[in-house]
């Protein structure tokens, strides 16, 4: 009645049971995960039933033959992704997710394996049965792996040497990738083993590149930039900074639904709102809400528009949000970048305290004109 | 044979006439088919003549699939001639619905472009929406006497025959708003402020429900609109921007200020409250709650509901006195608020006893692991019945 098939399955099974029901106890009983277990175990619980009734596709019961059957590694790949699921369940989620996927390819693989081992009395038939089914899946997602392992290695090398280095190394790389391939292509009778030879040798000594590039860490620069946080860093005065205002955005794809439109116009600043008819001075943003304005210049000198947090941002535990993960709370402000004549850029913001406990208004001002001010008044 | 058809018919009949008499219902504040207002207006005429011709054409269909079905079922009659196509009958089949869609589509293009004008709004209130109640904050707005910013909740109050434009946001999820005797409906989306015009032709209130499912009390996120004459809503405007008055000294209510500030504070503002040394009491909801906001009390005996709407702060009888006056009386009724008489103590004193029994919320303090420790709803502060009396004593001040 049980044959290798249904014991596979009645096992799973019961795995996924098993699992339920240390879901519902230890987790959450109510979550979007017992409903996901649930139907796992109603999908196996059905395949067990399906396999059983046609009795796993014998119409009777055949002698295997042992010699067929070859060493597996897929049994041994399947306990290391079950390993890595409960892993996971208690360390991080990165490990559970890397579980089902060790578990599912090693499943497909071991079932497909001992499916086509029992395919025929020819073991090169059965291989090329494996072969068949199973190369269009394997060799995409072994390339994928590999070409992400090369890109990877070369990017370690790039930020590991300077500039004027990396743009040497970049054509040289390139050039005898184009070289080799024009080579291959040019004389397709080279043999497959010198070809495979030549890559081998290309992607090893990129590797070997990328692990020593890793070792040496970043260029001076970019380390210092990353250490100082120079990209997150918001300068938000009337100078150009030197890594904020690099490469500004001038454009919007958003344009509707924000709270305000802030233009500066003549050396004036005012504030343009859906429902008011004329431009105002005052904006209200809602409390412990993000809130996007839209900032335009029109002045001919280059501006940016700067938003005081306040002073009970300070004094409070959480740091304001902004959109781009700021770190720069400690001023108390935020800004959009320095942009030209014409430009616009947008700016959320998140108020957590209300206008009643700053010390200052709140305000939407521009480094460089003086006297202009938008109140932003938080309920 | 008889027998069940006979049955069948009966149970045709009862359910025809259940649905007839459904649809007499007098009681019925969210009905879509009575407009009170030019917007809501705009929708009805457009969706009464589709639905007669939709009715007409659905009546048509099926009468015609009726007569197919009795007229050529099998009899034993011999195969009728088979015959590929009729272009002839297909063109015109296809050319009539394509018109009446057409004619729709004209009338249904401008009603829509009519309701999202903006160019002509009167007067502004931001609408904020968060799990499971609305927030509103009518900025200022000198022309109707709004000099400093009102904070409600509950309840929208507006002025009578004026294009109101509420902008409208949420706080967490998305959330949709709808009074359908005044509009169609709006979804409120974080990040996002969304548009929805609002005029009511009379005083009154106006009832209406949160229309996207937003989670566990999504069905008792409810909302009213309240219309006052323009004379009537430059007294409630006065209203909202008195002082606080802080209760006598001596008084129970003295002390439910004291538990107030101890405990409802954390999260609920009550605009000028101050601290025994003197400092402005500054709720932080931010801290406390997922959404970042609770609502703000400031005038809470001013409206007749809490809890998102979902609880009356009047008992029945004065709340009936209120929702079925005319309309000129309407306005001083409402704005007579809640005194201790008319007060739904028995809600409020359970709400104030354990919030989450009597509204489903995810407030238990071991369940907020996915929340970074925040609520969502109110939690049940365990306060004794010595201190509800103080703070429903308190409460009561508020006005």
């Amino acid at each position: 009645m049980f044959k290798v098939g249904s014991k596979l399955f009645l096992g799973l099974s019961g795995f996924a049971s098993f699992n339920l029901v240390a879901y519902i106890i230890f987790v959450e009983r109510l979550a979007i995960g017992g409903v996901a277990l649930s139907m796992v175990l109603a999908a196996l619980v059905g395949l067990t039933a399906i396999v059983m009734l046609i009795n796993e596709g014998d119409s009777e019961s055949q002698p295997r033959d042992n010699a067929l059957t070859g060493a597996s590694l897929w049994p041994l790949m399947t306990v290391v992704g079950l390993m890595l699921l409960v892993l996971g369940l208690v360390v991080a989620q990165i490990y559970f997710v890397l579980g089902i996927v060790v578990v599912l390819a090693a499943l497909a693989e071991w079932l497909v394996q001992a499916w086509s081992e029992s395919a025929s009395d020819d073991p090169a038939h059965n291989e090329s049965a494996r072969q068949r089914l199973l190369h269009p899946i394997e060799f995409p997602v072994i390339a994928t792996l590999g070409l992400g392992v090369v890109i990877f290695s070369f990017s370690r090398v790039m930020l590991a040497i300077s500039k004027s280095a990396g743009a040497v190394v970049f054509m040289v790389v390139a050039s005898l990738v184009l070289l080799a391939g024009s080579w291959f292509a040019l004389r397709p009778a080279l043999k497959g083993a010198l070809v495979s030879a030549i890559c081998v040798v290309g992607a090893v000594g990129i590797v070997a590149g990328g692990i020593a590039g890793a070792g040496v860490g970043l260029r001076t620069d970019l380390a210092e930039a990353a250490e100082e946080g120079h990209y997150l860093h918001r300068e938000c005065g009337v100078e150009k900074s030197k890594y904020f205002d690099k490469k500004a955005m001038k454009t919007l794809s958003l344009r509707s639904n924000v709270t305000a439109i802030i233009e500066l116009r003549n050396g004036r600043l005012s504030a343009v709102m859906v429902g008011f008819g004329e431009p105002q001075q005052r904006v209200t943003a809602s409390r412990a809400n993000p809130v996007t304005f839209i900032f335009r210049n029109f002045d001919e000198a280059e501006r940016r528009m700067v938003a005081s947090l306040g002073s009970a941002m300070a004094a409070g535990a959480a740091a304001p949000e902004t959109t781009e993960g700021d770190s720069h709370a400690e001023k108390n402000e935020t800004c959009t970048q320095l942009i030209p004549q014409g430009a616009e850029q947008a700016l959320t913001v998140k108020y957590d305290k209300p206008s009643v406990a700053q010390d200052a208004p709140l305000t939407l001002t521009v480094p460089g004109v003086a006297g202009q001010a938008i109140e932003v008044f938080v309920p | 044979m008889m027998k069940s058809r006979r049955l069948a018919l009966r149970a045709l009949a009862a359910t025809g006439a259940a649905a007839f008499l459904g649809s007499c219902a007098t009681n019925a504040p969210q009905d879509t088919w009575q407009p009170k207002g030019p917007n809501a207006k705009m929708i009805d005429d457009l969706q009464q003549p589709v639905f007669a011709v939709a009715g007409i054409i659905g009546i048509i269909v099926a009468a015609a699939v009726g007569f197919a079905i009795w007229r050529y079922k099998d009899r034993g009659q011999p195969i009728p001639e088979q015959t590929h196509g009729k272009p002839a009958l297909e063109i015109t089949l296809t050319v009539i619905p394509a018109l009446i869609l057409a004619v729709v589509g004209v009338f249904t293009f401008r009603v829509i472009f009519d309701l999202a004008r903006t160019d002509d709004t009167q007067l502004v209130i931001n609408v904020t929406g968060q799990q499971w109640w609305w927030e509103y904050d009518y900025p200022v707005q000198n022309e109707w006497g709004i000099t400093q910013p009102i904070i409600s909740s509950g309840q929208l109050v507006m002025p009578v025959g004026t294009k109101v434009l509420l902008r409208e946001t949420s706080r967490d999820v998305i959330h949709s708003y709808w009074i359908p005797a005044l509009n169609g409906k709006r979804d409120a989306v974080p990040g996002r402020v969304h548009t929805l015009r609002l005029e009511a032709d009379a005083p009154g209130i106006y009832a209406g429900q949160c229309t996207e499912f937003c989670g566990l009390s999504h069905a008792n996120m409810r909302m009213e609109a309240v219309a006052l004459s323009n004379e009537d809503f430059a007294k409630w405007v006065a209203g909202q921007q008195a002082a606080y008055q802080p209760p006598a000294e001596g008084t129970l209510a003295k002390e439910g200020e004291s538990v107030f500030l101890n405990q409802c504070v954390r999260c609920h503002q009550v605009e000028g409250l101050k601290r025994a040394d003197g400092t402005l009491a500054i709720a932080a909801p931010d801290e406390n709650v997922w959404s970042g906001a609770a609502p703000n009390l400031t005038k809470l005996m001013s409206r007749n509901t809490f809890a998102g709407a979902m609880f009356n702060l009047l008992r029945d009888a004065c709340r009936d006195d209120v929702w079925r006056a005319d309309s000129a009386e309407f306005g001083a009724k409402y704005l007579a608020g809640v005194d201790e008489t008319c007060l739904n103590v028995n809600d409020l004193r359970a709400w104030l006893r354990n919030a989450p029994e009597v509204k489903p919320m995810y407030a238990n303090p071991a369940l907020l692991a996915d929340t970074n420790g925040k609520y969502r709803g109110m939690p049940n502060l365990g306060l004794s019945e010595s201190d509800i009396d103080k703070l429903v004593a308190y409460l009561l001040t508020l006005k």
